[in-house]
């Protein structure tokens, strides 16, 4: 399949309004990952912390009228993918029929939902607001930036637990190929929920002061994927070539976030070869071709274990430079589009990386593999 | 393009008319409706208290431990799945499970049991409120169990694109045949009942109180539905090498955005109409190639003037000499999985050339002046069908069918 490039890249995270920002502060150390202290909660004070957007403007990417009534995660889309193209130097006038946005995303619209069953069971099924209604839909954040935009290709939202971001850029590949767009904005848009923190809160998921787990996060992060002709005929600042990415499922049930060593290490070894990094004799990859490789790690100790041990398997006992970053940004369907999209920075600025992996294990048994190489 | 092209083998349907695609087919056929009083929860207080609900929850083949897991959407999903990939006649211990994928459409899904756990929290606080309900509710729920229970280990996705989330799916599906990525696919959607999208579409005035019209002048809106509709997709040449039942060739896809607004269609057609013609054109198909359109018809007043108006900006003079129907007049709304169910009756009318009727039919309105195949069912030549989906935000997909 023909690899599309990385043109321009754009995010809203719990570490930056934009996605140098975040970089910068991650580089630096920063956590966004903090108690919650919200009016909503209602019971008592949670035990597991989360990295959440505070206090947050559309402006200048969009007029704070006109946000207002959008719920979250589309404010959080329509300033990411706005930041995206002018990164990238796309002008959407003139293409609209030939570009789309594509989405992952977790639980979009949960806020509008909770908001709308409040209003249903505590006063009446009347009360429901038919202004709310239409938010309550996970492909609200990417409809409505194609609204905002005027963007009329295909326009896709993906639901799954944790690869979700980078499963809007496996399928965006594919629509890329077969030419039924030039351009196509991919990556995740997510909102935090109180109901969900509650929930996976209540299953041991989250990560407490006793027990071990991951943090809930929040925000969107977009990559604009060029049919590299195209990106070229424009004059396109190229940062990265998507060379390959690979989604695999295991049988697990669908919360449950189990894995062994050999079928991570399966999924990245199959995206290396597909990237055209081929193995030696003994099945051993050479730890130079990959300058960075992005982990999944997430503070689950056993899907953390076998994702270090899959790394080993492939590499042996010295592995590439590798990147955590959930410990300071939380895991959602967003991060790995996070993750991709810092990997298109990276290459860009320093083509000498020659390629960046990043890996997403799911629950579920999920699990996506994107390698970027230098353009 | 790639070379590889994908068949149906396999069909599962669970519906308010039967519980497995026969009796399913049976009740379109005869142009039964569907729609009846709403039992899964209260309906007190709304405009209307009739849905198309499935009566007998199809679950005494589930392993109880597992079946107390399961959302109404997972039972739906995994039963139609089931029929689907028996009927396909694929010897699954014999297959490589890394080629086998899972790409559906949902939406609602377990909403139901969220909002049950919602109401638990708000009503009787933090400690008696079961939290796994309210997990029940990701839509990707159901696209895991199936893979699970199979022991499938191909890629997985789920489209949340509202009403055209199941259509969208099974282009996914076959893109991922196409491309090499998967020999086989369970596709479709599986879609249920839920409190809180009834109380939605009755704030937005949009349902009708009696059973929905579709494309009748008196038409008040729709009437929501739960179902599932699960394709299997295979990869043709090994389909045809091992002789599997070949119902209809899975021809091509559209998928664009109206970028219009978040729950009006575009009402001149236009929108509409660049959704087909990029079907047609992905499926190398002309206008004068289509034998029949199952419509997305939902009976809101914009929707069915806003398609009239797409098919007849798309197909030109031949609109006129197509007959268009609804389902939705029998099986109701079924929302996300309404493009996954939709599509199997599609490939039925490909396979035996029976037009499913749209029923309640009984004045024409000028503004839908095509052949909507009214309330009895009939026979044509059907070479190409077109199945239609378009959804909240705008986002639109059609689905193009052929004899196998």
């Amino acid at each position: 399949m023909k690899a599309p490039v990385v043109t321009g890249v754009g995010a809203v995270t719990p570490l930056g309004r934009d996605i140098r920002t975040t970089r910068d502060r991650l580089a630096a150390g920063a956590c966004a990952i903090a108690d919650v202290e919200a009016p909503e909660v209602p019971v008592r004070p949670l035990r597991s912390p989360a990295a959440r957007i505070g206090t947050f403007t559309t402006e200048p990417e969009m007029p704070r009228s006109k946000a207002r009534r959008l719920d979250r995660g589309s404010q959080y889309a329509v300033v990411a993918i706005r930041q995206c193209l002018a990164d990238a130097g796309y002008d959407v006038k003139g293409r609209e029929d030939d570009m789309g946005i594509l989405l992952g995303s977790g639980s979009a619209g949960a806020g509008p939902l909770t908001d709308l069953e409040r209003q249903m069971a505590v006063e009446s099924p009347e009360a429901a607001s038919p202004f709310l209604f239409p938010y309550t839909v996970a492909n609200a954040p990417a409809s409505l930036a194609a609204i905002e935009l005027g963007v009329r290709g295909p326009n896709v939202t993906i639901t799954q637990k944790d690869p979700a971001g980078l499963n809007a850029v496996f399928y965006a590949r594919m629509l890329l190929a077969d030419g039924r767009a030039s351009a196509l904005v991919a990556g995740g848009a997510d909102e935090w929920n109180l109901t969900y923190h509650l929930a996976y809160e209540r299953l041991h998921a989250t990560r407490t002061q006793s027990t071990p787990g991951y943090a809930l996060s929040e925000g969107c992060a977009v990559l604009l994927l060029e049919d590299e002709d195209s990106a070229r005929e424009r004059g396109a600042r190229v940062l990265a070539r998507l060379a390959s990415i690979v989604s695999t499922g295991r049988p697990v049930s669908p919360h449950r976030r189990r894995t062994r060593a050999t079928d991570v290490a399966e999924t990245l070894g199959e995206a290396l070869v597909d990237a055209g990094i081929e193995p030696d004799a003994v099945g051993r990859f050479d730890p130079r071709r990959v300058g960075l490789l992005h982990l999944s790690a997430n503070g689950v100790p056993w899907m953390d274990e076998a994702e270090r041990k899959a790394v080993e398997l492939l590499f042996g006992p010295h592995p590439p430079p590798l990147r955590t970053i959930k410990h300071q940004i939380g895991e959602n369907p967003v991060v790995g589009a996070l993750q991709l999209a810092l990997s298109a920075l990276a290459l860009g600025e320093d083509p000498s990386l020659g390629a960046a992996v990043v890996n997403v294990l799911g629950a579920g048994g999920n699990q996506i593999t994107a390698v970027l190489t230098a353009p | 393009m790639p070379q590889r092209s994908a068949v149906v083998t396999g069909l599962g349907a669970v519906t308010s008319l039967g519980n497995d695609l026969a009796s399913s087919w049976a009740g379109l056929v005869a142009g039964r409706c569907g729609i009846g009083p709403i039992t899964v929860f209260d309906p007190t207080g709304f405009r209307t208290n009739l849905a198309a609900e499935v009566r007998a929850l199809p679950d005494a083949w589930i392993d109880g431990r597992l079946r107390r897991r399961l959302s109404r959407s997972d039972v739906l999903g995994l039963t139609a799945a089931r029929e689907a990939l028996a009927g396909s006649g694929i010897d699954l211990s014999a297959e490589d499970p890394a080629r086998i994928a899972v790409v559906l459409g949902g939406g609602v899904s377990g909403l139901l049991d969220a909002e049950n756990y919602y109401r638990d929290l708000l009503s009787k606080g933090f400690r008696r409120a079961r939290p796994t309900r309210a997990l029940n509710h990701p839509p990707d729920q159901t696209t895991d169990r199936i893979g699970e229970l199979w022991g499938f280990c191909g890629p997985r996705a789920t489209i949340t694109t509202a009403c055209s989330s199941s259509a969208t799916a099974i282009g996914y599906a076959a893109d991922l045949i196409r491309h090499g990525i998967a020999d086989v696919v369970v596709t479709g959607g599986a879609d249920s009942l839920g409190r809180l999208t009834h109380g939605g579409f009755n704030a937005l005035r949009a349902v009708d109180p009696d059973p929905c019209r579709p494309f009748d002048r008196n038409r008040k809106g729709l009437t929501i539905g739960e179902a599932a509709g699960i394709l299997v997709l295979e990869e043709e040449e090994r389909a045809h090498k091992r002789g599997a039942p070949v119902r209809a060739r899975f021809l091509g896809y559209g998928v664009t955005a109206d970028a219009h607004h978040m729950t009006q269609p575009e009402p001149s057609g236009v929108a509409g109409a660049r959704t087909i013609t990029a079907c047609l054109k992905a499926a190398r198909l002309s206008p004068e190639d289509v034998d029949y359109v199952n419509a997305h018809g939902t009976a809101t007043q914009q929707n069915d003037s806003a398609e009239t108006a797409s098919i007849k900006l798309a197909l030109g003079e031949r609109a006129h000499r197509v007959p268009v129907s609804s389902s939705k007049s029998m099986l109701g709304h079924c929302l996300c999985s309404a493009g996954g169910i939709e599509a199997v009756v599609t490939v039925l009318t490909v396979e035996t050339g029976i037009l499913p009727p749209t029923i309640h039919y009984e004045e024409p309105d000028p503004e839908c002046d095509l052949d909507y195949v009214p309330n009895t069912a009939r026979e044509a030549r059907v070479r190409v069908a077109l199945s239609n989906s378009f959804a909240f935000g705008g986002n639109s997909t059609v689905v193009a069918f052929g004899r196998a």
